[in-house]
């Protein structure tokens, strides 16, 4: 009975680091600088086909993931040169021009890698016992890399001159740059960090479970809920969110219904959002990194 | 004089090009309707399905198509897109339905679109060939009588499938784990009873989320339940998911009953399973020895240059059925009399790639191959629908 309490609960932080990682991409570009960027589920996307590729071509699970990352935050950059710069102003614009952007992204991903699902070989297979616990090694992996990935990307922003400025546009983006912050590299940063993130997880993604060019809906779907579950901008919110939701799905599948499972993570929004209005680390007015 | 030879030449040419022209215009094309998912996710199976029907119409039209009466016929196909979305499917269906001269429309291998799509064919007495699941609950009513469904129903493959499965794999007890949707809750009412009837006990039956990637959670109720086996489906993808994550998670079932048509999810984690078996509806490209098949795989490499991949069996879903209407166009003497053509295939049977018929409601009565993996070797077997 504990045994299989403690399994379905690691099961849940297990997944909900996946989740947590697209959530911090999501939350830096929609959180801190108010892009609603619903291509960010298409990087997600992407950046599985890259870990795939190098995969495949004998290149190993650690280059690409390294490759996805550097990949992805390359299109974040040029999408935000490209496209999202002239949008900044014009919520709306942007809106929809990340809407053209999904239809283009997925569309030539269906052509060009055709929507047959694939999977890779991650660099762990079976299981571990852990203190009488059965657990997936490849998902442990996840959560060692999610924490990592994760922690690392926290120092940078509570830690380095970059990271500053850009929590400093975050809170304010006039006074940041009143104060000297050139907001232009700073969102062209953001958007490269952001997409990194994305590439990230999808190579995590894509080592636990299978890959297709039409993928991107449902990270996307729980990258948003869980930057607004963690208040908006805010980096530890959306982790701490991300794992909420892990746990609330494990724990409901298991135990109650698992053809609900979506469903658990939009009863916990609405639940937290009762009693955090602003989310779990928001704070009204202002963003929170 | 010297003009002679090249008068007659002339004149000769003239006579033939007279009576090519006037064979041209005496053969008449008819056009068939295609409506399939060529984009979008469904387009795994509807894709290779559309080449399928492809790849009948033109070996028939190079044949130099079929003798109705005394005139030579040959078909045309018009494509649409269904896009995997049920109300694209019904655009789709509209667009065809709106060109008067097609009263012929094959395609659709998945539900959701195939639906309303058929709906619409049956009110507008279109004869429509389709592949889906749910179509079943459309046959056999009234209006349905020009509605043909090409792959068997699941209790007529479930009767092949469960004695085969059960005696190869020698399961003892089995848990479900199929996807929540209407087709699961009839694939259980027509699997459980021959299971149990075949001497295998039914454990737990559960019901996932049908866009579900982490399975951990509800594989974890069949733990420790004394299973040696699970019975699940509906896509590679999610079977795949659920073999590999089954795999990882330890103290479960490695022996896979799959109802679907790919070995795929199984042998790629062959040396971690213990057994899979799986339902071709039509026939194994792969493994098979049948020279039918073999000669067709040929041709079909050669019509749309590519390789046989794991979907490609789903060409041979409409590919008979093409050859069935045709032929049953001859021997009416009619392309337009839709309820005599029905009548004659439905009292037909084809001996072609696939051995078919179809019963008075317009199911598939087809033989199918079974295939296995079992100590590492991959095969398959033939089970009569008989």
């Amino acid at each position: 009975m504990w045994t299989d309490i403690a399994q379905t609960l690691l099961d849940g932080v297990m997944v909900g680091g996946l989740y947590a990682t697209v959530a911090v991409g999501v939350t830096l570009v929609f959180g801190i600088m108010g892009i609603l960027n619903f291509a960010h589920g298409q990087m997600v996307m992407l950046g599985a086909y890259v870990a795939f590729y190098c995969v495949t071509a004998g290149w190993g699970f650690w280059v690409g993931l390294a490759a996805a990352m550097a990949g992805m935050g390359l299109f974040g950059f040029v999408l935000e040169r490209l496209v999202f710069r002239h949008t900044l102003t014009d919520h709306m614009a942007g809106l929809t021009a990340s809407l053209g952007v999904i239809m283009v992204v997925e569309n030539l991903a269906a052509a060009v890698f055709t929507p047959d699902h694939r999977s890779f070989e991650p660099p762990f297979a079976g299981s571990v016992q852990l203190l009488g616990l059965t657990l997936s090694s490849q998902r442990l992996l996840v959560l060692v890399l999610v924490l990592a990935l994760v922690g690392v990307f926290y120092l940078f922003l509570q830690k380095t001159r970059l990271g500053k400025a850009i929590r400093a546009m975050g809170q304010n983006r006039t006074g940041a740059a009143l104060a000297g912050v050139q907001t232009t590299h700073i969102t062209a940063l953001v958007f490269v960090l952001g997409s990194a993130m994305a590439g990230a997880a999808g190579v995590l993604y894509g080592s636990l479970f299978a890959i297709n060019p039409y993928m991107a809906g449902g990270p996307l779907m729980k990258g948003f809920i869980l930057t607004v579950l963690g208040g908006l901008g805010s980096v530890p919110g959306a982790v701490l969110a991300g794992f909420l939701l892990g746990l609330a799905e494990s724990v409901g599948s298991r135990y109650l219904s698992a053809s609900f499972r979506d469903g658990y993570g939009f009863i916990l929004m609405i639940v937290a959002l009762l009693w955090f209005p602003t989310g779990l680390f928001g704070t009204r007015g202002k963003a929170r990194v | 004089m010297t003009t002679r030879p090249g008068f007659i030449a002339q004149a000769t040419t003239l006579a033939l090009a007279g009576l090519l022209l006037s064979g041209v215009a005496a053969a008449q094309v008819i056009k068939i309707g295609m409506v399939n998912s060529l984009t979008g996710p469904h387009s795994t199976f509807d894709l290779p399905a559309s080449e399928g029907i492809q790849m009948a119409v033109d070996e028939i039209n190079k044949r130099g198509g079929i003798n109705v009466k005394g005139k030579k016929v040959t078909f045309a196909l018009v494509s649409e897109d269904a896009q995997s979305k049920p109300e694209l499917a019904v655009s789709a269906a509209q667009r065809l339905l709106r060109d008067d001269d097609i009263k012929v429309v094959f395609g659709i291998l998945t539900s959701g679109p195939g639906i309303p799509a058929a709906t619409l064919f049956a009110k507008s007495d279109i004869l429509y060939f389709g592949g889906f699941t749910l179509m079943d609950t459309l046959l056999g009513k009234p209006g349905s009588e020009l509605l043909f469904r090409t792959l068997n129903a699941d209790a007529t493959v479930a009767r092949s499938f469960v004695p085969a499965a059960v005696k190869e794999l020698g399961v003892k007890k089995v848990g479900i784990l199929l996807p929540n949707e209407d087709v699961s809750r009839s694939v259980v009412a027509v699997y459980k009873p021959l299971l149990e009837a075949a001497g295998v006990a039914v454990g737990p039956v559960e019901y996932f989320q049908p866009d579900t990637t982490d399975f951990a959670p509800v594989l974890r109720k069949f733990q420790n339940a004394g299973l040696d086996g699970l019975f699940t489906g509906t896509n590679d993808a999610l079977v795949e998911a659920i073999v590999r994550q089954s795999t990882e998670l330890g103290s479960l079932p490695k022996k896979f009953l799959y109802r679907g048509g790919s070995g795929g999810p199984g042998i790629k984690y062959a040396k971690s399973v213990d057994g899979f078996i799986w339902q071709i509806l039509t026939r194994d490209l792969d493994n098979g020895t049948d020279p039918k098949v073999k000669a067709w795989s040929e041709r079909y490499k050669a019509f749309t240059t590519k390789d046989i991949s794991p979907n490609t069996y789903w060409a041979l879903t409409f590919y008979d059925s093409v050859f069935m209407m045709a032929r049953a166009m001859e021997e009416v003497g009619s392309t337009t009399d839709l309820k005599a053509i029905a009548a004659k295939v439905k009292s037909m049977r084809y001996d072609g790639v696939r051995t078919m018929r179809f019963d008075k409601e317009g199911r598939a009565q087809s033989d199918i191959d079974i295939g296995m993996l079992k100590d590492g070797k991959v095969s398959s077997v033939r089970a009569s629908a008989e």
